[in-house]
This record gives structure tokens, sequence and C-alpha cells, in this order.
């Protein structure tokens, strides 16, 4: 039987699954041991199912103007407990530290009164929004969603390439993705414990909701979508439908007397938070472009008298400019007193003359990006760059220095993808998810794993046609001495304990539930174990049966 | 009936000789063909309190009645928001302040040309040294300006730009409009105070002074009699830093002072517009604006 992984070429950079040749990695052992044995043709009919569920689902991504099903590579992308443990750290890390810039921006300013950021690279951002200047959210949150792309580099260190604090897109994806790979690769989802990602919605409401202006009882949430010609319109409807909130339009909602409302069958109805997935400048006429017909007039103004909360915030895109971007590890140290969790991929600002000319001379050597870019759309990659292409971009950024910067090139990390019934290396980076409540920040276990379909291709962005794998985030390792806090609490003597229990206890439920854990929640698995052991307790007073 | 928003003065009202205590009624109407449904607006119509100006009474009072809520922007001017949903034809906001207005107190430590190009000043006023589409003006006047100037000390250089730009600049009421920029202005070689005014803070600008727009209200009778009401315009100055803050009438050439009532400050006239708003309905016949100043004390 011809092994799947035959030919399988390990390059320079980082591979996911391998460590050598043959030899995986400790959190992938069980993926290679399922996988290995399997035929090409059987892997590959699989996937046949995996794309057609995909396409029955309706899961598309807009590319080139087209909406197309997203491909789903059937290899899942593994990450240990550990390794997920450095990277929610960092990740929550830099958001903390990202929020408190944004209060500062846009309230005191102090840190340009220390120096630690120039004010004028902030008053150059295209997105430094004065209208939100003076504007508090009511629970203090702008970033309510973000999503922190990271790529993995030679030596397997993660590190950020770029903080996405606007409407990150994608989640839609982790979420549909681990339901479609169940389905289709039930023995392995049995083989690992995998962190679960359906509870995101869920997690995605409460912050939402703790979000709200003061004094509601139970806040009414809207998602609000430009509509079905914008690219990620299945995202916002499934969203909406997993929250079990309104997707409403701008034409939807009314703005009167600083109130915001929409309009339903019922007649208009109170709406207290807005998570919209409308850019800044289409979404209030009455301040940004006045031609808008997506977004809803007034609505800025309802949230500065605190009536209504818009998550994310105005104005965010401050912070995830990408020449801000090479300030953040400033940041962190600056606001949290902290060391960076996760490192930059090293960034050179085009602030200095000396810096311009010497990057303009290698620009065959670099990547070079547009600050204000999104989708991966003008990143020139300048080793795999013609020279008509290099004399362009030496033009441009020579007349505007502060719309790029330059990155030395990372070798992405590599993982094992299904390439016409074999199995290829492709390039891969992880977006992870964090949501915001106010209270903690917390990392979506997983995130979407963008992979490069072409051999060799880096830019790895679903707009640019790249595809995704399952992220499985493995469960840490149970910890059998835990102590149990129900146990220290409740005092009883030896007596109360029967030698025996009796046949109709339960007993420790630990061993069942972990071997039909894996598609368990978190927080139920522990609800179990937790019950299981105070059973054995009996309540003061009374006998037992 | 109307309801207002009156915003009571901050600082306590210390009248002196030579200030002059000045009533501004400025009221725009808005006409439409028919009833219109939706409207949203901003009104900045209350003026500052700073050292050299106080405001001890100021109140935005809005036909047909409206809640509006107010709030300082991000260049300090008190903002007025309110919206309408019951048809209407007509729209009248009414800004009424009184103020104590004189000129500026005290002076500054000035820098030179290489203070004023100095990191960090060009950090701390990059948005009030970089051109905006109402305010860029063409290389070669910006070489004539600086021909102009010479060697001069940046603090004479700004009485400089004004008078350098009010020599090319006829005044000439209607002869511009609102979107009309910098270098269609000077090309015409007329233009209103705002005209002339975007026209001097893009040449201080591109001088590296950092400069602003100023909206306010001038009083047009020096030594005016008091009680008397006249009729005034909104009017608009600059004002340009060289260590601390100068201000100037390039339309009338003369300094800041009590005639001037100063309403905010921006960097062109789109960051202070006395009105500005959005309305779904029939089309609008237009708008009258008056300005009515009484000098009160």
């Amino acid at each position: 039987m011809a092994d799947l992984f035959d030919g399988y070429s390990l390059g320079e950079q980082w591979d996911e699954m391998f460590a050598r040749a043959g030899e995986p990695r400790a959190a992938y052992a069980g993926l290679f041991a399922s996988l290995q044995p399997m035929a090409g043709e059987e892997l590959a009919a699989r996937a046949d199912v995996l794309s057609q569920t995909y396409r029955d689902a309706g899961v598309t991504f807009a590319h080139a103007g087209e909406e197309q099903p997203f491909p789903l590579d059937i290899v899942p992308r593994v990450i240990g407990a550990e390794e997920w443990a450095v990277i929610e750290r960092g990740v929550a890390q830099r958001v903390h530290a990202l929020e408190a810039f944004l209060a500062d921006v846009y309230g005191a300013g102090q840190v340009f009164a220390d120096r630690v950021v120039p004010r004028s690279v902030v008053t150059t951002s295209a997105h430094f929004h004065r209208q939100a200047h003076g504007l508090v959210p009511p629970n203090g949150v702008r970033v309510h969603v973000s999503g922190i792309d990271l790529v993995r580099d030679e030596a397997g260190d993660f590190r950020v390439l770029e903080d996405n604090l606007r409407s990150p897109s994608g989640v839609s994806y982790v979420i549909t993705n681990r339901a479609a790979m169940s389905q289709v690769l039930p023995e392995l989802f049995a083989d690992h414990r995998i962190q679960p990602v359906a509870d995101y919605p869920s997690r995605l409401l409460a912050a939402l909701k703790a979000s709200a202006p003061s004094n509601v009882a139970d806040p009414t949430v809207v998602v609000l979508t430009p509509g079905v010609y914008n690219s990620a319109y299945f995202e916002h409807a499934l969203l909406a439908r997993q929250m079990g909130v309104e997707l409403v339009e701008g034409r939807d909602l009314v703005c009167a007397g600083n109130h915001v409302s929409m309009r339903t069958t019922d007649g208009q109805q109170r709406v207290d938070v807005i998570y919209r997935r409308i850019d800044d400048e289409f979404l209030d006429p009455v301040h940004f472009r006045p031609d808008s017909v997506i977004g809803c007039a007034g609505v800025l103004n309802a949230a500065r008298a605190g009536r209504v909360t818009i998550a994310n915030a105005v104005g965010n895109g401050v912070a995830d400019d990408k020449l801000l971007y090479t300030w953040v590890p400033d940041l962190i140290r600056y606001y949290l007193g902290e060391e960076p969790v996760l490192a930059n991929a090293d960034t050179y600002r085009l602030d200095e003359r000396d810096t311009v000319e010497w990057v303009l001379e290698s620009l065959d050597q670099l990547v070079l990006k547009p600050v204000d870019g999104s989708g991966g759309k003008g990143i020139v990659i300048g080793p795999r760059a013609d020279e008509t292409t290099l004399d362009d971009l030496a033009v441009k950024v020579r007349a505007r220095p502060r719309d790029w910067i330059a990155q030395k090139p990372i070798g992405l990390s590599t993982c094992p993808t299904l390439i016409g019934g074999r199995i290829a290396p492709r390039h891969v980076d992880l977006r992870p998810f964090a949501i915001n409540d106010g209270s903690t920040v917390w990392v979506l276990p997983g995130g979407l794993t963008r992979v490069a379909l072409p051999e060799g291709e880096l830019v790895v962005n679903s707009s640019q046609g790249g595809g995704s794998k399952d992220t499985w985030v493995l469960s840490p390792p149970r910890q059998t001495a835990e102590p149990e806090p129900e146990l220290t609490t409740i005092e009883f003597t030896a007596v109360d304990l029967p030698e025996d229990p009796p046949a109709q206890d339960p007993g420790p439920l630990n061993d069942t539930v972990v071997g039909q854990g894996q598609q368990q929640q978190q927080g139920a698995f522990m609800a179990i174990t937790a019950a299981g052991r105070v059973a054995h307790v009996r309540p003061e007073g009374q006998l037992w049966p | 009936m109307s309801q207002a928003q009156t915003f009571e003065p901050t600082t306590a009202a210390r009248p002196a000789a030579h200030r002059w205590r000045l009533q501004v009624v400025h009221r725009t109407r808005f006409h439409y063909t028919g009833p219109v449904r939706s409207s949203y607006n901003e009104a900045r119509l209350t003026p500052e309190s700073s050292n050299r100006q106080t405001t001890l009474r100021s109140k935005v009072e809005i036909e047909p009645v409206a809640t509006a809520y107010a709030y300082r922007d991000y260049w300090g001017s008190t903002v007025t928001a309110f919206d309408l949903h019951s048809p209407h034809a007509e729209l009248v906001v009414t800004g009424t302040s009184i103020v104590e207005a004189g000129p500026e107190l005290g002076g500054h430590d000035r820098v030179g040309w290489s203070g004023l190009r100095a990191r960090e000043v060009r950090q701390q006023f990059g948005e009030l040294l970089s051109p905006t589409p109402l305010t860029a003006m063409d290389d070669d006047v910006v070489v004539q300006a600086r021909t102009a100037v010479g060697e001069t000390h940046p603090h004479e250089a700004g009485p400089l730009i004004c008078r350098f730009v009010r020599d090319h600049m006829d005044y000439l009421s209607g002869s511009t409009n609102v979107k009309t920029n910098a270098m269609q202005a000077w090309t015409k070689g007329q233009g209103v105070c705002q005209d002339i005014s975007h026209v001097t803070v893009g040449l201080l600008r591109a001088l590296g002074l950092p400069a602003r727009y100023v909206s306010g209200y001038l009083h047009p009778t020096p030594g005016a009699e008091i009680g008397q009401p006249v009729t005034g315009e909104s009017h608009a100055w600059v004002e340009w830093w060289d260590g601390g803050w100068n201000a100037f009438d390039p339309t009338n050439s003369v300094e800041i002072g009590t005639r001037h009532v100063t309403l905010g400050r921006g960097r062109d006239y789109g960051d202070v517009p006395p009105f500005k708003g959005l309305f779904s309905g029939p089309r609008s016949e237009g708008h009258t604006v008056t300005v009515e100043v009484t000098r009160l004390a």
C-alpha cells in the first residue's frame, strides 16, 4: 500500500507535522497514525464528501467578484495545549494593550505626551476618525472582536503579522470547518481531545450584551450587514442565526432622538448593541460619506449619547494600521508593564531618509506592505517580484513612504495538505479570534488556519484564493491530583461514607466522560465531573439511601 | 415653541474696559418644497471661552421642536446635534450668545525657523502643517509667498503672509461658495473671508508654520454704539503658531480684538461648519442666514 506521506518533502521552513521525515511531532502523533495507513483514494473520497458538505451548506467566499465555495483541506492542523497557551496569552496581551491605546487616542493622548508613539502616526492614519474623539463606550471595550494574524517562522516561533481590530472575518469558517470535519473523519475526533469552537457565538453574544449601555435589563443585539453582496455575508448571517439575533441592514434601522430602533413587523423595537460589519466610512452618512446608503444616519451620535453601543467601535483602524503595528511591543511595555509574549515580524519603518534609501535598494529582498491594505492586497514580495513590479513599487514608496512598511520575508511554516490525491506541504498562517467582554479577553481555541494552495505560494489570504484547515487545539493533559473545592468545603465523617457506593450512584464519571468528551463542550465536561464527585457526599443529617 | 440648549459660563465674567460685551443672534432658515420626513443635523453655534473671550450665555433653538444633544468635538467646538422625524417644510436653527471679547492676553516665547522644523513640533502639529483639499496651494504660489517672506523671523512672517494674500485677493461677496478650495479662489483673485483664510492657512503651513482656520463673527463697526443691533456676518480668520498662538484677520487686515467672537477652529471650514446636516424628503429651496450683532457694553 502506497504511503500517503511518500514523497513529502521537508524544506527549510518549519513543518507543522514533521520534525524530521517520517517523524511526526508529539501533537500530530495521533493524526499521523490515523492518516498514514489510509489510501490516497480513500482520503480523496472523503475530501469529496467534505467539499460536498460545504457546498450544500452554502459556505462561500466572494473571490474576484464571484461567490465560490471556500476550499477546506481535509488534513487538520494540530496545536498542542502548551503551545496554544502561549498564543492565548500573547493574543490577549496584545488586545489589552491595543484597547488601552485606543482609549488613549480617542481620549487624553497620554501616549503622545509621553513620547511613546509620535502623534503624527495617528493623525496621518486614514482610519483616524476625529468624529469618534471623546466617545467612550459603556463598558470601555472598543475591540469586542479581533483577529490577530500569526505565522510560524523558521525557528518554529509564532510571530504577529498584523492585528485586525475593525471587522475581522473568517470565524464562521472555524465553526463550519469543525462541523464538517467531524462528519467526515469521526474516528479522528474519537482519538483526540479537541477544544471546542462551537461556543464562539454564545461568547460573542455575552460580550455584546455586556457592552450594552447601562440600565438596560435585556439588551437587544443586532448584526448589521452591508447586505448580500458583501464578501462575508455568509458569516454575518451565520453569526446572527447562531446568536439568535436579528440580521439587519442599514435601512432596517432608524435613529431618532439618539435612540436606535429597528423596524419589525411588530413596529419599532429598541436596539442596544449593533455588531456592525460595515466599515466606518459607510456607517453614518451624517459624519462620514454622505452618499452612503448602507449605513444608518445618526448612529454615531446615538453611541456618543450612550444610547447604543457600536461594536467594534468607530475608529479602531488607527490601532491596526501597519505602521502603528511596529509600535505594539512598545505599547505592551507602556500600558501593561510586560514584555511581549509574541514577537512581531522584523519590520522597518520608512520614517527616516536612510531607511527609505536602504529599503529602496533592497526591494528585491523585502516584503513591502501598504499600511492600510487589507486582504493581502498590494503586498509585494520582493524576492518573487519581476522588475517592472519592483520599479513601480519604488516610485510609489518614494512618493509616499508613510503608506508602506517593509518586512524581512518569513519562510512561513508548512502543513501537510491533500493536493491531487497526495499529501504535500503547503504554507499556512493562523488567525486566532479574541473576544473582549470587558473583564476578560477570551481567545477562541484554534482560529482560522489559511493555507496557500498553489505550491510555494506565500500569500494565504482568503481573498487571494487560499483555502483553510480545521485547526485543533488539544486539551491539556488531565491533572489527576486536581484539587476539588467542592470536596474541601464540605465536612463529613467516615461514618457518612458507605463502604461501597450503592448501585444507583453514578460514581466518578471521569473516565466515561473522557471517552466521549472530545465533542463535549469543556464547560459541560467540568460540570459533570464535579457532579459525579459531589454525589459521594451525603447532605448533612440525611441517611444514605 | 422651541427647545433650547443652554450652556452656562465656566469662568467667572470679568468685564474689563478693553473688552466688549456682544450679543450674537445667528439664524439659519431652511425651506423645502414639501414636507421633509427625516433630518439629521449638527450646529456649531456655541462660542468658546478662552483667555480673550468669555461666553456668558449661549443657547441653540430649533424649530420645529427637537431633542438636542451637545458634545465637544475633536477640535474643541461645542456641537449641538439633533434629528427631526415629524414632517416639516421649514427648519429654523437659531444660536444666541452673549460674550465678552477682547485682544489676546499675554505673550509667549517665540521659536525660529529651526525650532519650527524640530521633529517634536512637526509631530505635535502634524495635522496643522499638512494641506487639506480645501487649503492646498500650488508650489509656484508657495514660492512667491516664500520670496515675500524672505529671511524674516517666523513671528513677522505670519503677518507678511496675511498681507501677501490680501494684496492678491479682493474681497467679493458671492464670488465663491462653501466648496471653493484655496487654489480656485486664488486663481480667481477673489473670495470671501473663508477663501482668504483658506489661502492664508495653506501658505502658512507650506512655509512651515502650524496654522488653523478660525470660525466666528465680526461686529462690522469699530467704535460701535451700545445697544444698537446691526447686521453682521459669519466670519473666518487664521491663527499660526511660532512658540505660541497668534491670531490675525487677513480679510480686514486687523488684529483680533473686541469685535471678534470665536466659535471654534480646525484645519479648514470642513472642521467647523456652523451648520451641517442630511435630510430625506423633497428638494431644498435653499436657505437664508442672518447674523445680528449688538454691542451690549
